[in-house]
């Protein structure tokens, strides 16, 4: 065994053998050998790291999760900008009754300035499906599926700022240069399908989130893991054969490679560095067939595009549509994390191509929910219809909520880090139930509010992970997703 | 006993165990002060003699000599990041083989004096720091200049700086006449104050973030401690307080991340060059002087100059109906660079107030000393006569003679590459001022001074002209606001309660670590270029058991692919365990105090040369023919390993001799020019304007350059010892597919075609070029096939794409 296998800290443990021999500290019957063991390395929460054992050879080989899991698959379907809750679906019927007042305990100043005067929900809230769950008119089609879902209305996050909100979310921490959840989750559980990337970001058409690639980033963890990013426009880059090549150039390319290649292993027989990137080349090969075919949608039936809204409405609608299409069909191939996005940075100017809404919320959220509402309710529909849902987790998150009274008296609603919704669907979880509650207003979680970690922590203990023991060693520290937090929301496992 | 019990033990929260821990944790090796272990008996590299007698302890044989041309290969590319010409690889091998060590030892020192020896060395160096040029965090802002750094580090590798002098400089470089070393300090990620909104504990979260990002930097890059650790609690396995983290950062609370001019010694050329520019620029003005006030365009700031006048009161008078301005000072004849204006002189600022529409804009934001976005914005109401203006009230009477107005200073000039460049959110302005006797006077009319005065002096307009140019060359080669940290007033500090600044507690005096004998004799009172000082005396004291055995761990890594401890920022007693301790702790006593004729103290060269001389370094990689192969940890031969981003990049350059190998400046741009909230865009990753090393190619966190990303480059976010070696498709589709590969086969291509024309000979010369080899007899022969059916370019792509090229033998 290498020195670098062995994790410093169990390392470290194994040096404190004699430390326990010189204070003479008695051990009883416990296991000592399992304590100390060498493959065994200790983290923070006083478990034991399980570290997969990654085949350099084939870092996406499928590995077993920590236990029998609900779900083998998850599909993210991410919102940068902050959705409002009060405005989606966090029934707050009090928001009516002091709308236009200010009642105490509101704070003068929030992320962007004063604050304004209680504002009730812009959209009315209707009762749905047999769960009678109060949604808003703003996304009738997801609302018609509460039945479905898990709603987490208690949720609270660190920072009321968008691209460390979306750095929190994504990756664990509000600061830069962390793992992303798809990079632990592959990384923890390689992929079923060696022909398709093990995680796909698909990014929405216009343009790449706030934090751009640290949602979806590898962070300090080996590059294999970072989510390859395509979406059913844009191919991932460089993967298709440069236009003036002919196939057999190619072929002739790849033949010649591999035979030089070849030659230069008999002087190194057995490395596997040497030979994991022959294996590279032949995977990248499989992956210029594999990846246009699953972005070519064009065969799907018509009733499919219309049910996703591929015909209809905005053009940015018809663009989110197509990509929900290509997620349901990653899904279909096997593709262990696919990360949907739901708008971009702010590029285009305040609100407009996310769901931010500082001001004109009704015009800027109703812009935002037409893009997404039908498209999303169809993909979850569909994943549902094909039986798909038995075996995938469908997240669909943001990074914050919004304020129950106005911003400075505008038009629009400034963020809120203390109370915001999110919600699960699919294997594993309740269906038709709501966890945790906001105050009256949807300013502050308060019952059974749920952390981030909490909530990162639950995902993957649906997938199977305990977040305690996936760990990575970096900097002096086991690190983990959910830092030294979080605790599994066993409420809402079904 | 439950587990979790047990661990509870270790963890130091048992009576017991706290104290057997602590004198443990003191303890622990790397807290020990470097003792020169006896060398083991034989003659030779010491290297050898240490690797050797554990490699005889564990019977484990070693291999032959590595084959000249592998040799040559793998120590260009350790030194210098470039593989060998191939005319050098002849002259080598010829060398070689009549007189091999004679011949090796020049070429190791030639390489040592290769100017490209700095590049790659400043490469690792920018690596441990996560050096780059965006802030990371909202918008993602460039940093104006922070290559003035970059190149302060190729400059020392290259001089061989003495270790200890370089750390000095990175962290008091201000007092040392090396004012763009501090790049250093302000390397990692930040989140500016303006982006986290305007709850004032977001923004006290946000300024303990970013000293986290500078206590890490220090810890890891010069300690090899991870001191992030103790930001909220005791360190769990090192002997490190939440009371030490917080008395380091005191020795830091006088950084904040952003520009300021950096200070350069006499002999500095920038220094030499802005002292010529400066006497041009009296010169154009004292042409203006004799004929009015007049007007200069900085470009970040206009300035306002008249006569001398006594003045208790200063109006401005603006024209435009709306303004912005983030900053406006007031200068006399006397101290020219004391700013009269500012509110914490006692200067006493009003203006129309039901002009301003937003609290967070009022009329004491432009002389609160602030530059950027928190500005003064007035504006008039419609179809009023009435304008903005600023009265300015002095605590007393003021000679003044110039005044200088700003929109947005600082995105001026602490960042670029933006669509919406900050102009002047202001036009024409009148000056008046109040005399001691009470009365008003006008000094000055822009308006009157363009259309008054320069358009009919002709003389005046080509001073006015003369002087934007020289303003604009000073920016350019003097010394100007460069993102190498700007320096505020150190606060007292207190140790924050569970890491948070909502909770602070006791106040600690700036120290380093109390079980590394960190007393630096310092109080809150003293300022923080003297903490600074202190601070760097001690962590480059030889007494320190840190500093040298950190480095000559690196040095180790970069030489021999692994470090004798493998976890490089971390020597604590979470880190891994050096696996020839007396060999890490002779080199360390070495570098510090050279025991062999020749070696100066603290020589980063000398202690290369020395590894590289050694039979270990120039051993065969070959793998053990069968059974078992040994850990390379123990060296037995020379672990082969992929080569990184830059060296696959610069060499392709250099294989289609397209590489521009000028040294240091401006880094070449492959992303567009954005809106401030964008994110970048990655436009032109393969044209002529990217033909330079890739160690110039502009560090962008969050931005994936779409070829070299996917080989493991940072992403510069966390400090880490090392790069992680991933295998993935995309690294295989990029080499194969995207333009930079695709053009430069053909550069190579044509390049041998040209050097040694067609046929067989320019296939040899394309295997010269990427592998530093001629092809064997079978080889040849495929290579003839696939050249005669599909091109010459494509036998380039695939050589490109060989594990050969990617693989240090």
């Amino acid at each position: 065994m290498s020195a670098e296998k062995i994790s410093p800290i169990g390392r470290g443990l194994l040096n404190r053998r004699d430390f326990m021999r010189n204070t003479g500290f008695a051990l009883g019957g416990l296991g000592l050998a399992d304590l100390l063991s060498a493959e065994d390395p200790v983290n923070f929460s006083g478990k034991s790291s399980i570290r997969p054992d990654i085949d350099p050879g084939n870092p996406y080989a499928p590995r077993p999760p920590h236990f029998v899991p609900a779900a083998k698959q998850v599909l993210v379907i991410y919102c940068p900008g902050a959705v409002s809750h009060v405005d989606t679906f966090d029934y707050k019927p009090q928001l009516e009754k002091l709308h236009g007042q200010k009642p105490p305990n509101i704070p003068a100043v929030t992320f962007e300035g004063p604050s304004g005067n209680i504002a009730k929900p812009f959209w009315e809230f209707k009762p749905r499906g047999q769960s009678g769950k109060m949604t808003s008119e703003l996304l009738p089609r997801l609302g018609a599926m509460a039945d479905d879902f898990c709603f987490f209305h208690a949720l609270h996050t660190q920072t009321s700022a968008h691209p460390q909100g979306e750095n929190f979310f994504n990756s664990g921490f509000t600061m830069e240069g962390f793992p992303s959840f798809g990079a632990w989750t592959t990384y923890a559980l390689g992929t079923e399908n060696a022909d398709l990337p093990a995680f796909v970001a698909i990014n929405d058409p216009r343009g790449l989130a706030r934090s751009g690639k640290n949602n979806f980033g590898s962070g300090f963890l080996p590059a294999s893991f970072q989510g390859t990013d395509f979406n059913s426009r844009n191919p991932p880059a460089n993967l298709n054969r440069p236009v003036n090549f002919t196939a057999a150039d190619d072929k002739a390319t790849v033949d010649l490679l591999q035979r030089l290649n070849g030659r230069h292993l008999e002087r190194f027989p057995g490395d596997s560095n040497l030979a994991a990137r022959i294996a590279s080349y032949e995977l990248a090969g499989k992956m210029q067939t594999s990846v246009p075919e699953v972005m070519d949608i064009s065969n799907e039936p018509a009733a499919i595009h219309r049910e996703y809204g591929t015909d209809q409405g905005s053009n940015l609608k018809k663009e989110y549509a197509k990509n929900c299409i290509l997620a349901r069909r990653l899904i279909e191939k096997g593709v262990r994390v696919v990360q949907l996005f739901n708008g971009s940075d702010p590029s285009g100017g305040n609100g407009i191509t996310n769901w931010d809404s500082h001001s004109n919320i009704l015009k800027t959220h109703a812009m935002q929910a037409e893009i997404m509402d039908q498209p999303t309710a169809a993909l979850i529909h569909d994943l549902k219809r094909r039986g798909l849902l038995e075996d995938t987790l469908v997240v669909w998150a943001t990074e914050f909520g919004r304020m129950p009274f106005l911003q400075g008296n505008g038009t629009g609603r400034d963020h809120n880090p203390d109370a915001f919704t999110c919600l699960l669907s699919g294997a594993g979880v309740k269906k038709g139930f709501s966890h945790g509650e906001s105050d009256e207003f949807g300013f502050k979680a308060v019952k059974n509010s749920t952390s981030v970690y909490d909530f990162n922590a639950t995902i993957l203990h649906l997938m199977g992970l305990d977040h305690e023991r996936l760990t990575y060693y970096h900097n002096g520290l086991e690190r983990r997703l959910t830092n030294v937090h979080g605790h599994v929301v066993k409420e809402v496992l079904a | 006993m439950n587990r979790l019990y047990f661990f509870s033990l270790f963890l130091g929260l048992h009576p017991m165990g706290l104290v057997a821990a602590e004198q443990e944790a003191a303890d622990h090796w790397s807290f020990q002060m470097v003792k020169r272990p006896v060398l083991p008996e034989g003659q030779g590299n010491p290297v050898d003699a240490f690797l050797g007698r554990r490699l005889q302890q564990e019977a484990v044989p070693v291999n032959g000599p590595a084959d000249s041309r592998s040799l040559i290969r793998r120590v260009s590319v350790v030194l210098t990041g470039l593989p060998p010409q191939p005319a050098r690889v002849k002259a080598f091998e010829r060398e070689f083989s009549a007189e091999a060590d004679k011949a090796y030892m020049a070429l190791v020192d030639e390489l040592l004096a290769s100017p490209h020896f700095g590049e790659r060395w400043a490469q690792h160096w920018l690596d441990t720091i996560r050096w780059a040029e965006t802030n990371g965090s909202e918008s993602n802002l460039y940093r104006k200049l922070a290559w003035v750094y970059r190149d302060y580090v190729i400059r020392s590798f290259n001089e061989d700086k003495p270790y200890d002098h370089f750390v000095r400089e990175q962290l008091a470089g201000d007092a040392m006449g090396a004012g763009d070393a501090t790049g250093f300090l302000v390397a990692g990620p930040h989140v500016p104050a303006a982006t986290v909104g305007q709850q004032a504990t977001a923004i006290r979260q946000a300024r303990a973030d970013r000293m986290d990002e500078i206590m890490q930097t220090v810890g890891a890059s010069l300690m090899g401690i991870t001191i992030g650790c103790a930001r909220c609690h005791d360190h769990k396995f090192d002997p490190l307080s939440i009371e030490d983290y917080y008395a380091m950062s005191a020795v830091f609370q006088d950084i904040e991340f952003g520009s300021r001019n950096p200070e350069f010694s006499d002999e500095h050329p920038r220094k030499k060059r802005s002292a010529e520019l400066w006497g041009q620029v009296a010169g154009q003005r004292r042409i203006l002087q004799q004929t009015g006030p007049w007007q200069e365009d900085w470009g970040g700031y206009r300035e306002l100059h008249f006569s001398p006048v006594d003045a208790v009161a200063v109006r401005i008078s603006f024209k435009s109906p709306s303004v912005g301005i983030d900053e406006l000072e007031v200068f006399g004849p006397g101290k020219v660079n004391l700013n009269l204006a500012l509110a914490s002189r006692g200067t006493k600022v009003s203006g129309p107030e039901e002009m301003v529409q937003d609290g967070r804009n009022r009329i004491t934001r432009i002389n609160d000393g602030e530059y950027g976005t928190m500005a003064w914005r007035a504006r008039a109401p419609n179809k009023s006569e009435e304008r903005p203006w600023a009265l300015l009230n002095f605590d007393r009477a003021q000679r003044i003679n110039r005044l200088r107005i700003s929109s947005n200073r600082e995105y001026y000039f602490e960042t670029d590459y933006l669509t919406t460049k900050p102009g002047f959110s202001f036009t024409n302005f009148e000056v008046e001022v109040q005399g001691k006797d009470g009365k008003w006077k006008k000094v000055a009319s822009t308006w009157w001074i363009e259309n008054g005065l320069n358009k009919k002096q002709p003389a005046r307009a080509a001073a006015v002209k003369k002087l934007k140019q020289l303003a604009y060359a000073l920016a350019e080669e003097g010394p100007r606001p460069s993102f190498v940290g700007r320096f505020i007033k150190p606060k007292i500090t207190r140790v924050l309660h569970r890491g948070s600044p909502e909770n602070p507690a006791q106040e600690v005096m700036p120290s380093a670590p109390e079980i590394l004998s960190g007393d630096l004799s310092l109080t809150s009172a003293n300022s923080g270029r003297k903490r600074r000082s202190r601070f760097a005396d001690w962590v480059t004291d030889p007494k320190n058991p840190l500093t040298a055995r950190v480095m000559i761990n690196r040095i180790w890594h970069h030489v021999f692919g692994a470090g004798i401890v493998v976890t490089g920022n971390d020597f604590g007693a979470a880190g891994a365990l050096p696996t020839h301790p007396e060999l890490l702790d002779w080199l360390a006593a070495e570098f510090m105090k050279p025991g062999r004729g020749n070696s100066r103290a603290w020589s980063v060269k000398d202690m290369i040369r020395l590894l590289v001389h050694s039979d270990a370094f120039k051993r065969s990689s070959a793998p053990r023919a069968q059974g078992l192969q040994p850990d390379d940890a123990l060296l037995w031969r020379y672990p082969p390993r992929r080569i990184e981003a830059e060296v696959i990049r610069d060499g392709i350059l250099q294989a289609s001799g397209r590489l521009d190998d000028s040294i240091g400046g401006r880094s070449y741009r492959i992303h567009n020019v954005k809106k401030t909230y964008a994110q970048w865009q990655v436009v032109d990753n393969h044209g002529p304007g990217t033909w330079r090393r890739m160690i110039y190619q502009e560090r962008m966190r969050r931005v994936d350059d779409r070829i070299f990303t996917a080989f493991d480059f940072p992403d510069c976010g966390q400090v880490r010892a090392k790069r992680p070696v991933s295998t993935t498709p995309l690294q295989a589709l990029n080499l194969m597919n995207s333009p930079f590969a695709v053009e430069q086969a053909d550069y190579i291509a044509e390049r041998a075609r040209r050097e040694s024309g067609e046929g067989e000979a320019a296939v040899r010369r394309c295997f010269q070029l990427l592998l530093c080899r001629r092809p064997n007899a079978d080889e040849l022969r495929e290579c003839m096939q696939v050249a005669g059916e599909h091109g010459l370019n494509f036998v380039c792509r695939a050589l490109m794409n060989s594990n050969e090229f990617a693989f240090l033998p």
